[in-house]
């Protein structure tokens, strides 16, 4: 029953998303890079392991979609199976980022002052290291690889959403439904559950589809530096990272992961700023009704 | 931040083991090979650096969000402003046209009166038209007569700088690049086909047992400080390189004296025929310093070439002047030389499109492309160098000791596509010496390209597609990740699953240069005359073979040149069929510059930049 019940909410959050136009964008742009990403697991135009060193930087033509890069390898190929690696990174950021900020905020709205005062200040400081950085250090003693973007990435969303989510916890936190609930002898834990994280589920919510997108951004930009993803394994990163040393000869294999890229990080802002709204009871009055 | 501790760590590297040696020669030769690269691998992380700076954003933006958002904002709004702007300015134009006109229709009250200011106007416009018409005639006279004029500096962009001046003590081929044969010259020189010509000395002998060298010096000869340069300069100069143990003294083997027999003669000691004696003499160990002089080497320098360094800024620029006091035949034919160091390819390349460098070199092939096209005003050559791109195989791994492997990657790699993918100046090598160093000989044909026959020793070594065999490849990042993707590909069909890891440079010289952990590796080995590491066991290939090493020292013990080369040749050949590498290519350089400058050096470029020829016309009126 619960089931049905929360299903029912999960299609009504769609509906009204689908009902606006940059909603609707979103959705057919996160769908689409979804399907693409399975798609790429069992197909692409051309092997991604073909190439032709006697038809690099090639134009578009039906062979190659988008061209060939630097190795006579298809673009097109590339930016479809780069889309499974940057949806596999944005997930587990998001998935890390998110267990990582519910875990902070929690500790910031204890009762236990002791440890909401070591992990506010903790957060604080933590804060001001910027993700590169934190990538940086891993990549030293893991080298480039898929993980040191997924934890640089999950680490620096982690510490932010939590820094964002804690007034709206805090407030629930001292409300007095919490208080009277805790009078009933409620447990810390299942006040933290039914009561403070369903009031800051719409902001973190938004954080994480905006972590999102700048963990797609951040993957391009770390591989583009070496430390992201290693040489072989397809992203737009990489497909940018290779591309760009030669834009001023072949712009055109550049514009590709760069427009996807784009692409996708506005779908993923844009769908938070709507989500945001369809989320939040208060103005989504038919979440109210239900 | 990344390239200071990058390229601190790598001179590191090659500190350690360039003065401490235990080692001997190897670590010596190794160290200069990684000197070489350190350069570029520096410049690499310049770039790294100016790429870190941007992506900070992107991690900027990560933490905050909001903060981002707003800034994109602003720019948008100030873009939108700026539009706006220029509306509005284009609007108030014509405005302002408008009641001009306006008040000139009020002003022109009488009639006549405006009848006569426009026929005016007419005849001052008619006459400023004709008169432009008859100035410009002129010129296209002028035009026709027009001279080649001699610019008074030439600009020339180059990759690799250096950090100081002190090419007595500081590594890098960047030093020799623009100090040898400019500003201070050698007892010998070599040309640009690599081959050892007169220098300070004229002409030598030597005994019919190579250890003794005689050298009859030019007359006349002094510095750039006015200084007299004779024998005894020489002398000093090779004494001080030895007992001192400067940079690259090592090269000077069996090296016993040297001393100045008159004012114009100097003769040199070996313990033992050394082979390379002059080429090396022709390098650093044979530049002559001023005896008398007292200067801050790593600043300045005072040498007796056709230029002398008027101003450097350390990883920017050097200028050169023309060294009034030069007393030799290769006067400097333009006043000032500004040589400008990029580290970005790109930034390079648009230096030579805006006109603020007239030549670039090196630059990558393909990004010359838009200069190739544009052949009426740039020219784009390459010249002959002795850069060998090694991928070497180690010859005592444990997956690679086999020799089918390592043979079946040679027939397995397409060097014509290689090349091709990279533009198609480079050649392809079969051996470990180049065609600009001696005992080359052609030898592709040992290996040539041959997927089935490829396909067979792997199959005979029990590894095929389906069950392949899992290879590690680890290079610098300084290559690109092309050439790694290339050879995946094209050992797949064969039976090998590559496993490409591109690292730092620093990297490379710890796991492959010095602990000699790894099953590939690629590196660009650029030095001339460095076959001997073929002879060394210590050396990060892991090969062994006694025929080769007696080969080599039979080579450097020749009476004479040909007989070298010919002891070298057959070293070379047992070395490329014992397969401890494969030479996926002879890089040549490719040289980028402005239609109208002459007397450019080609060949070997990167090292040898002889520019007292360099001049550039330019077309006037």
């Amino acid at each position: 029953m619960t089931k049905s019940k929360s299903s029912s909410k999960f299609s009504i959050v769609l509906r009204l998303i689908w009902r606006r136009g940059e909603g609707k964008f979103a959705l057919i742009v996160l769908a689409s890079w979804v399907v693409v990403s399975l798609v790429s697991l069992v197909w692409t135009p051309q092997s991604l392991w073909a190439t032709d060193g006697y038809h690099v930087w090639a134009k578009p033509s039906v062979a190659h979609w988008l061209g060939t890069d630097g190795t006579g390898a298809d673009v097109f190929s590339w930016l479809m199976a780069g889309a499974r690696t940057n949806l596999f990174i944005a997930i587990l950021a998001v998935v890390f980022a998110g267990a990582l900020g519910i875990l902070l905020m929690s500790a910031m709205v204890s009762r236990n002052s002791a440890l909401s005062n070591v992990s506010v200040v903790a957060v604080d400081a933590l804060i001001s290291i910027p993700t590169v950085l934190i990538a940086l250090i891993l990549a030293v003693p893991m080298g480039a690889s898929v993980a040191v973007v997924i934890i640089a990435c999950g680490i620096g969303y982690g510490l932010n959403l939590a820094r964002i989510a804690r007034p709206q916890a805090l407030l629930a936190a001292n409300s007095d439904y919490v208080g009277s609930a805790l009078s009933y002898g409620a447990s810390g834990f299942s006040v933290m559950l039914h009561h403070i994280l369903p009031n800051a589920m719409p902001t973190i919510m938004v954080q994480l589809s905006l972590s999102a997108g700048t963990a797609v951004l951040a993957e391009s930009g770390l591989t583009y530096l070496g430390f992201g993803v290693p040489s072989g394994v397809p992203s737009w990163g990489h497909s940018l990272a290779t591309s760009v040393k030669f834009i001023n000869v072949y712009p055109l294999t550049v514009l590709w992961p760069g427009l996807i890229v784009t692409i996708v990080v506005v779908a993923l802002n844009v769908f938070g700023d709507v989500l945001r709204d369809a989320i939040d009871p208060v103005t989504n009055p038919e979440l109210r009704r239900s | 931040m990344p390239t200071n501790s990058g390229a601190h760590g790598e001179n590191d590297a090659t500190d350690n083991k360039t003065p401490g040696t235990n080692e001997n020669e190897t670590a010596a030769k190794v160290a200069g090979g990684a000197v070489n690269a350190t350069g570029v691998s520096a410049n690499v992380s310049d770039t790294n650096a100016k790429a870190a700076g941007s992506s900070a954003d992107i991690g900027d933006s990560g933490v905050n969000t909001d903060a981002h958002d707003n800034s994109s904002v602003k720019a948008s709004k100030n873009a939108a402003g700026s539009t706006d702007e220029t509306l509005n300015a284009h609007v108030k134009g014509v405005s302002g046209g408008n009641a001009s006109g306006v008040n000139g229709g009020k002003a022109g009250k009488g009639k006549k009166k405006g009848w006569i200011w426009a026929i005016v106007a007419a005849v001052v416009v008619v006459a400023l038209i004709v008169a432009f018409v008859v100035i410009r005639g002129n010129q296209k006279v002028s035009d026709g007569m027009a001279r080649m004029h001699k610019s008074d500096s030439v600009t020339v962009g180059l990759k690799l700088a250096p950090t100081n001046l002190d090419i007595r003590n500081q590594s890098g081929s960047s030093l020799d690049q623009v100090l040898v044969g400019n500003v201070y010259e050698g007892l010998v020189a070599r040309d640009s086909n690599n081959k050892v010509v007169p220098g300070l000395a004229k002409s030598w002998e030597k005994n019919a047992d190579g250890t003794s060298y005689t050298f009859h010096l030019n007359r006349g000869m002094n510095f750039s400080n006015g200084d007299k340069l004779d024998a005894n300069d020489v002398a000093w100069s090779i004494n001080e390189l030895m007992t001192r143990h400067y940079h690259d003294s090592e090269s000077l083997m069996n090296f016993k004296s040297v001393t100045a027999t008159d004012a114009d003669t100097v003769k040199l000691d070996l313990t033992a025929p050394y082979a390379n004696l002059l080429w090396e003499l022709a390098c650093r160990p044979g530049l002559v310093f001023d005896k008398n002089a007292n200067y801050d080497m790593k600043t300045q320098a005072v040498g007796s070439g056709p230029y002398t360094v008027a101003k450097f800024v350390p990883n920017d620029s050097i200028t050169l002047k023309a060294n009034p006091k030069y007393w030799g035949e290769h006067k400097a034919k333009t006043p000032t030389i500004v040589l400008r160091y990029f580290g970005d390819d790109n930034a390079a390349v648009n230096a030579l499109k805006s006109g603020d460098v007239q030549v670039l070199a090196p630059v990558t092939e393909n990004l010359a492309e838009p200069f190739v096209k544009d052949s009426e005003h740039y020219r784009v050559a390459a010249g002959d160098d002795t850069d060998k791109y090694v991928l070497a195989m180690n010859s005592k791994g444990v997956k690679t000791s086999d020799v089918r492997v390592r043979q079946a990657i040679r027939y397995a790699i397409g060097h014509k596509q290689l090349i091709a993918s990279r533009g198609g100046a480079d050649k392809p090598l079969g051996g470990p010496i180049p065609s600009l160093d001696p005992g080359y000989e052609d030898l592709t044909g040992l290996y040539p390209h041959n997927v089935d026959k490829a396909k067979a020793l792997m199959k005979e070594a029990d590894y095929t597609p389906d069950h392949p065999l899992e290879l590690r490849l680890t290079y610098a990042n300084t290559y690109g990740t092309e050439l790694g993707d290339q050879l995946r590909s094209q050992l797949k069909p064969i039976g090998i699953d590559l496993k490409v890891n591109v690292v730092e440079f620093s990297t490379w010289l710890q796991d492959v240069l010095k602990n000699k952990d790894y099953d590939l590796s690629m590196v660009d080995h650029n030095e001339s005359h460095d076959f001997s590491q073929w002879t060394q066991d210590s050396y990060y290939y892991n090969y062994s073979n006694q025929k080769v090493k007696e080969y080599y020292n039979y080579a450097m013990a020749a009476s004479s040149d040909s007989q070298r080369d010919a002891l070298l040749a057959k070293a070379a050949r047992v070395v490329s069929e014992d397969a401890p590498a494969d030479w996926l290519f002879n890089y040549r350089i490719t040289t980028a510059m402005k239609a109208g400058v002459q007397g450019f050096p080609l060949n070997l470029n990167q090292t040898l930049l002889p520019l007292y020829n360099v001049r550039c016309m330019t077309t006037v009126k």
